[in-house]
């Protein structure tokens, strides 16, 4: 960098600035330019608009004239102020880093199967985790309703002939931390497709000597593992999480639709319901983009540790 | 090569501008009044809706009318985004629960002035006049109402010796017990279905006891599930719950699963809920369902029932807002309405009422209170709430009507 701007700002005295050379030079720029222009519409102007909102009462009277009224924090101190905001940030908190670590977790499990078994089986494995990951979460959500239905639900019914317990007519949806379990084995399935093919991506990358000659060493599969193979897929494990923190804070499909409306409630919102309720349920958007301003502050605090380490490893690569 | 593709692109623009224009010469000028139904009426009445676009194309030549279907579950939202985005239909159906948050926002236009061009809206049913009506001005047209009923099944009931519908509560109580004891032997039977948090018919329980759920004091909305009154009911619906209604249903809502889907599995003999249930008993039940106005526990008077309905209104940024008018006179001529009786509901207007079973049930009926804020209470499930805690026993009756108390309070007062 240093040596580049050095011969940028001496260069010019030399060779006066050409018609041609300019325009050698404007490339780059123009190349960017149509990204940055689809950037800008579809991101910057859109997050501008929702800062905006945040700082206005914004209801059903200011949507019908088209016209906020600003009203400086009032939003942010009354969201701040409402105990329901602080118990759904802890709720979600809670849910991302269940979702999260059962994601990884079981995904690179599967990964490391995907490793040991034959190729058969593997092209089999490899076919239904794609096959997971194309099912759209409305449809998902659809399927998990019939297997948890009460009354006829296949979940009470293999759970009861399997003797776990007398499942007859069990409420899967009786209390908030059972809804919100369901919702957790719902997320946690769509999302190990992608974990577990990434990571059995990476694992490719594991160098077949360093496992011989740890496992020659004496190591059990355990260290072989943790030393030699973390290791070596541990840049890839911590895209993941990050990105699974950024989904898994943000859910709504899944739990708005398999918990139903007729059932939400402060005791059982995650952070994108709560944002969903107030700013369109209760028609409240300069709240709701308050919630949402807040929302994106929280979920980056929360995966700035991963983000930090994640540059810290691009630095040492380099 | 490159400016030969500049002037290809700029022959197919200019090509098209020719052929948009050409096109827009050759047909006739039209105009499309956009109107918003629920599927309801898709379903349970087309050719209602079908007669009344053909009256209004008839009068109006040039005009065509596009019936767009809702779904009550996100209609408000998509109405939200025609404000935001000025596309708002000409014509809206909305609840009756649902018409005051938005009369006093000012989406909707007065049309106190046009009342008389809507046949018989002297006589307009009083529940549904109400629920258009905001500081004494009109803006909306009352469309049709629907009553609450008991679906039953007639084989087992005269199966345990019972011959007439109940008089009193005390005598369906009574009843049902018999029909449990004449039906042990089904699995997963109990006499009496209903969601547990289906407040819409278990309310009905508290304004038979003389209860209510809010009232006006000086300007500020009181709860009142927490009076004497409301507390008898919601105990006598407890313990009608807990008799006669499955365990697993106290935290279930009406509809998942649909009370007469567990009908037509034969999973019970009788269900609580809008007249329309009828229509879903199942192929194989359809002969021996019958239906009955829930009796009070007053012998020889009916529970009030829910007045659930429709208004139809016009959108305030709407620019053919004399068209929607007609539109809507056509779609609730007493023609119209007649035809919706046919089908089971209520039609808008009490010189239209007849004797059957649900018109009687409209005759003795309730509504929620008419606040701005009402809709965030029902979406806040705060009833739901209240039910669950009673049927579950989480609290006793008072605490769980003293907590929906304060939470309406707090939810209608808002500035």
């Amino acid at each position: 960098m240093g040596a580049a701007a050095e011969a940028v700002s001496t260069r010019p005295r030399r060779r006066p600035l050409t018609w041609r050379r300019a325009r050698r030079g404007s490339v780059p720029y123009l190349l960017i330019f149509p990204v940055i222009a689809v950037m800008a519409a579809i991101l910057a102007y859109p997050l501008y608009q929702l800062v905006r909102l945040a700082f206005q009462r914004y209801g059903l009277p200011e949507l019908i004239s088209h016209k906020g009224v600003y009203v400086g924090f009032a939003n942010f101190t009354s969201v701040l102020h409402d105990g329901i905001f602080w118990h759904t940030l802890l709720r979600t908190v809670a849910f991302t880093v269940a979702n999260v670590g059962l994601t990884i977790v079981l995904g690179t499990l599967m990964a490391l199967l995907l490793v040991r078994v034959s190729k058969w089986v593997r092209i089999l494995i490899t076919i239904g985790l794609v096959l997971v990951w194309s099912m759209p979460p409305v449809v998902a959500v659809q399927v998990w309703n019939w297997m948890t239905n009460v009354q006829n639900g296949v979940l009470n019914y293999i759970l009861t002939t399997l003797h776990f317990g007398n499942f007859d007519q069990h409420n899967w949806f009786a209390s908030p931390f059972s809804q919100l379990a369901v919702v957790t084995t719902l997320v946690v399935w769509g999302a190990l497709p992608f974990v577990a093919i990434t990571v059995y991506a990476a694992l490719s990358q594991v160098p077949h000597e360093l496992v011989e000659a740890a496992q020659i060493d004496g190591a059990r599969a355990w260290q072989v593992f943790k030393d030699v193979t973390l290791p070596v897929i541990q840049p890839v494990l911590l895209i993941l999480t990050s990105l699974s923190i950024l989904w898994d804070f943000g859910v709504f499909t899944q739990a708005y639709l398999l918990i139903g409306q007729p059932q939400i409630l402060p005791s059982n919102y995650l952070m994108s319901v709560y944002l969903w309720e107030e700013a369109y349920f209760k028609n409240d958007y300069g709240r709701g983009a308050a919630i949402s301003i807040l929302m994106l502050a929280s979920v980056a605090l929360l995966s700035l540790m991963y983000v930090r380490r994640m540059l810290r490893i691009g630095e040492v690569d380099r | 090569m490159r400016y030969r593709v500049i002037a290809a692109v700029i022959a197919a623009l200019a090509l098209g501008v020719v052929v948009a224009t050409t096109a827009s010469a050759g047909t006739k000028a039209t105009h499309t009044l956009v109107v918003w139904l629920q599927v309801d009426a898709q379903t349970g009445w087309p050719s209602v809706v079908a007669n009344a676009n053909t009256a209004f194309e008839n009068a109006n030549p040039g005009w065509t009318v596009d019936v767009q279907y809702q779904s009550w579950g996100t209609h408000l939202q998509n109405f939200d985004a025609t404000i935001a985005g000025n596309d708002v239909p000409d014509v809206i159906e909305m609840g009756n629960t649902e018409m005051t948050k938005y009369m006093a926002a000012g989406a909707f236009a007065n049309i106190t002035a046009s009342k008389s061009q809507f046949q018989n809206s002297s006589h307009w049913l009083a529940g549904l006049t109400k629920s258009s009506m905001f500081n004494g001005k009109l803006y909306g047209v009352p469309y049709y109402a629907g009553s609450r009923l008991v679906t039953y099944r007639t084989d087992q009931f005269k199966k345990a010796g019972i011959r007439k519908p109940p008089r009193s509560l005390a005598q369906f109580e009574s009843d049902l017990t018999k029909v449990k004891a004449k039906e042990k032997g089904i699995k997963h039977y109990s006499p009496f279905y209903m969601g547990g948090t289906d407040w819409y018919s278990a309310l009905s329980f508290v304004y038979d006891y003389g209860g209510s759920i809010a009232v006006l004091k000086h300007g500020k909305w009181v709860g009142q599930l927490e009076s004497k009154r409301s507390i008898a009911g919601l105990t006598a619906y407890m313990k009608f719950f807990h008799s006669y209604a499955p365990k697993s249903a106290a935290t279930l809502n009406e509809a998942n699963p649909a009370p007469y889907t567990v009908f037509s599995q034969n999973r019970t003999g009788a269900i609580f809920g809008p007249g329309w249930f009828s229509c879903c008993t199942g192929t194989k039940y359809a002969k021996v369902t019958g239906q009955f106005v829930m009796p009070s526990h007053i012998a020889g008077k009916s529970m009030p029932g829910f007045l659930g309905g429709s208004d139809l209104a016009v959108p305030k940024q709407g620019t053919q807002q004399a068209q929607a008018r007609e539109w809507i006179a056509d779609f609730t001529n007493t023609a119209n309405e007649k035809a919706l009786q046919a089908k089971g509901d209520i039609p808008n207007a009490t010189n239209l009422l007849n004797n059957s079973v649900n018109d009687r049930a409209a005759k003795a009926s309730w509504f929620v209170p008419t606040a701005k804020y009402w809709v965030n209470v029902e979406n806040g499930n705060i009833l739901r709430v209240m039910l669950a805690q009673i049927l579950t026993g989480k609290y006793s009756v008072k605490q769980a009507a003293q907590n929906a108390d304060s939470n309406i309070e707090y939810t209608l007062n808002q500035p």
